[in-house]
């Protein structure tokens, strides 16, 4: 902890080695944050760039209670979220596919061998809102109340996509475990 | 469902837990300008030193040269009593036999001097003759007090009644009146930066890093605004550097090299990162450290087994820029010497920024230094001395501190301000 109390030090006193360190220390566990928030990597890249200056801007703000990556990533979540408020406009979420998706029955399937890229694959195809909010209650631990506020939609759509969410992804892991165990047998 | 829901929620949230991914490296290049630096308080408490340290020069020359023109210039300014009661009446001088004449201009004198004077006392140009100060003086066309008188009461006072027609001041030479003037000027810089770092590695760079001896020159125009400003500006080409120790270098990897990219070894530096674009130079650090960044180590591939030829295990940076000051200058001394404070800001415009290594006499490329700020900004501080060799022409002389208010790279940290001490000289002819 003292060392990364020198490192904040040093990035408040506007030392830009302290600044890098602290940015290559952890910026490939954000960039993965960001990669699971975003539909494309340059999404991806934007975020985890106004993430980090925020991070950096509002280094004073932390008071060294907690963890400081818990810290960092709440920031980058939210950038994301900012990003995804002002874009969401955009997205349509009820895409034929993914009415298709919903009536699709999800089986047991089998999730080991399943990696952490795999994982990211199939999240990032997921269509922004449901990602968003999937995002912020399976991964970030967020309430429905919360994310209804964060996102600005009813509790009850939240739950609505969080469920599709949900069904969209063990549809789509049950594929990719079925595709890699016949890869696997030949 | 829930449960399903549960289940996919925890292969997500375990499987992405720990999970990295590399960013691309423009993320950070895009980063890092927009950071705002803040700016040191030890800057402000620095530079406060060093204006504190000018002003006390300045005052100390200023005592200097008032104690030069008791002497040499016999104005009437030597009766200033502080100043020229040692030189009239030394304690071992009897004051009896000055003699009074006629009264002309009244001086009020301190009162502790004249106490253990007797009342009435006369001083006989005999004993002004005898009195060895007061002879020099007459050999300077000072004037001859012929009659003083002293009086006794409340204030004790000394009258200078006549003073001999003899008494003619010297007269300094006359000074151009003209308002402009240009001069060209160079100087001897030695350079290095402050660092505040705590860290090992920064350390370890500034250890390993020698300024070179550098030089600035250029011509300065100045303007008169009145008797005691002046503004001056010009175009100054200043050249310095530092040499990096512990690095290194030997050519022949061309034919190794194998790897893409426009540069295969990074050397990190106070002044920022050596980029070395040259493919024939391989590049390692002499002892273990981060000094060097690199895909291509000494694990992997050794220079001295491919046989490489060893150039140097010294680089060498070099920096140049034109630079245009804007420079204030204040007369506080105005004498046959005259004393400037000078204050001021300068703009560079970096022209030349290499890196080599040096084979004997020549020079072996090496690279450049990467993402250095093209414009700096510099404050000055200095004292000026000016020796005025006739009307027009002048010989002027000014060490002059500089402070760079910019750090030469944004990446390299803040914590590395680079400052330079130089002594220009030069001559300036007015017009």
């Amino acid at each position: 902890m003292s060392e990364i109390k020198n490192i904040i030090k040093g990035c408040l006193a506007g030392d830009r080695r302290d600044q890098e360190l602290l940015y290559r220390r952890h910026a490939s566990k954000l960039y993965a944050v960001c990669l699971q928030y975003s539909g494309n990597d340059e999404e991806a890249r934007d975020t985890l760039q106004e993430g980090f200056i925020k991070i950096f801007e509002n280094l004073s703000h932390y008071k060294y209670e907690g963890s400081f990556e818990g810290w960092m990533r709440r920031i980058t979540v939210n950038t994301a979220l900012e990003k995804f408020r002002c874009r969401h406009n955009l997205y349509r979420v009820d895409d034929i596919d993914l009415i298709r998706e919903q009536d699709a029955d999800p089986d047991n399937h089998d999730y080991a061998g399943l990696e952490a890229n795999d994982l990211l694959g199939i999240i990032r195809e997921l269509p922004p809102k449901y990602r968003m909010v999937f995002n912020l209650y399976a991964i970030e631990g967020y309430s429905h109340k919360e994310i209804s506020k964060m996102v600005n939609i009813s509790e009850g759509t939240s739950k609505s996509n969080l469920s599709r969410a949900r069904v969209i992804l063990q549809r789509r892991v049950g594929s990719y475990t079925g595709i890699k165990k016949s890869v696997v047998n030949g | 469902m829930d449960e399903r829901g549960a289940n996919i929620d925890l292969l997500f949230r375990n499987g992405l837990k720990d999970y990295e991914v590399l960013p691309p490296p423009e993320v950070w290049e895009n980063i890092h300008p927009a950071i705002k630096v803040k700016t040191n308080a030890f800057i402000f408490i620095r530079a406060a030193a060093l204006i504190g340290l000018v002003v006390t020069l300045s005052f100390l020359a200023y005592r200097w040269s008032r104690e030069i023109s008791i002497g040499h210039d016999s104005t009437i300014t030597a009766f200033d009593i502080e100043a020229a009661s040692p030189a009239f009446f030394p304690s071992y001088i009897s004051l009896n036999t000055i003699t009074v004449k006629e009264r002309i201009p009244d001086i009020l004198f301190n009162k502790s001097l004249f106490e253990d004077i007797p009342e009435n006392t006369i001083l006989s140009d005999n004993d002004k003759n005898s009195i060895p100060e007061i002879a020099n003086f007459n050999g300077k066309n000072i004037l001859t007090i012929n009659r003083v008188s002293l009086q006794h009461g409340p204030v004790k006072s000394f009258e200078i009644l006549t003073i001999d027609q003899q008494y003619v001041p010297e007269i300094s030479p006359v000074k151009s009146t003209e308002r402009w003037s240009i001069a060209a000027m160079a100087s001897p810089t030695y350079y290095s930066s402050f660092n505040s770092g705590r860290d090992g590695l920064s350390k370890q760079l500034m250890a390993s890093e020698t300024p070179l001896v550098s030089y600035s020159g250029g011509v300065a125009v100045s303007y008169k605004i009145n008797k005691r400003f002046s503004i001056q500006t010009g175009l100054y080409y200043s050249s310095l550097g530092q040499e990096v120790d512990g690095v290194s270098s030997f050519s022949g990897f061309k034919q190794y090299n194998n790897t893409k990219g426009n540069h295969n070894f990074e050397v990190l530096t106070t002044s920022g990162s050596i980029y070395a674009h040259n493919p024939d130079v391989f590049l390692i650090a002499d002892g273990p450290g981060e000094r060097i960044l690199t895909t291509i180590t000494n694990d992997v591939f050794d220079p001295k087994k491919a046989n490489l030829q060893p150039i140097n295990s010294t680089l060498l940076q070099n920096f140049s820029y034109l630079e245009l000051p804007i420079v204030m200058k204040y007369k506080f001394i105005d004498k046959t010497i005259d004393f400037n404070l000078i204050g001021g800001i300068s703009y560079g415009l970096l022209v030349n920024n290499s890196a080599y290594a040096r084979v004997g006499g020549s020079k072996y490329p090496v690279g450049n230094t990467e993402g250095l700020n093209p414009i700096t900004l510099s404050s000055s501080i200095g004292m000026g001395m000016e020796y005025n060799i006739s009307n027009k022409l002048s010989l002027n002389f000014e060490p002059t501190f500089r402070y760079y208010l910019n750090p030469f790279n944004e990446v390299t940290g803040s914590k590395f301000h680079p400052y330079s001490l130089g002594v220009f000289s030069g001559l300036s002819y007015k017009f």
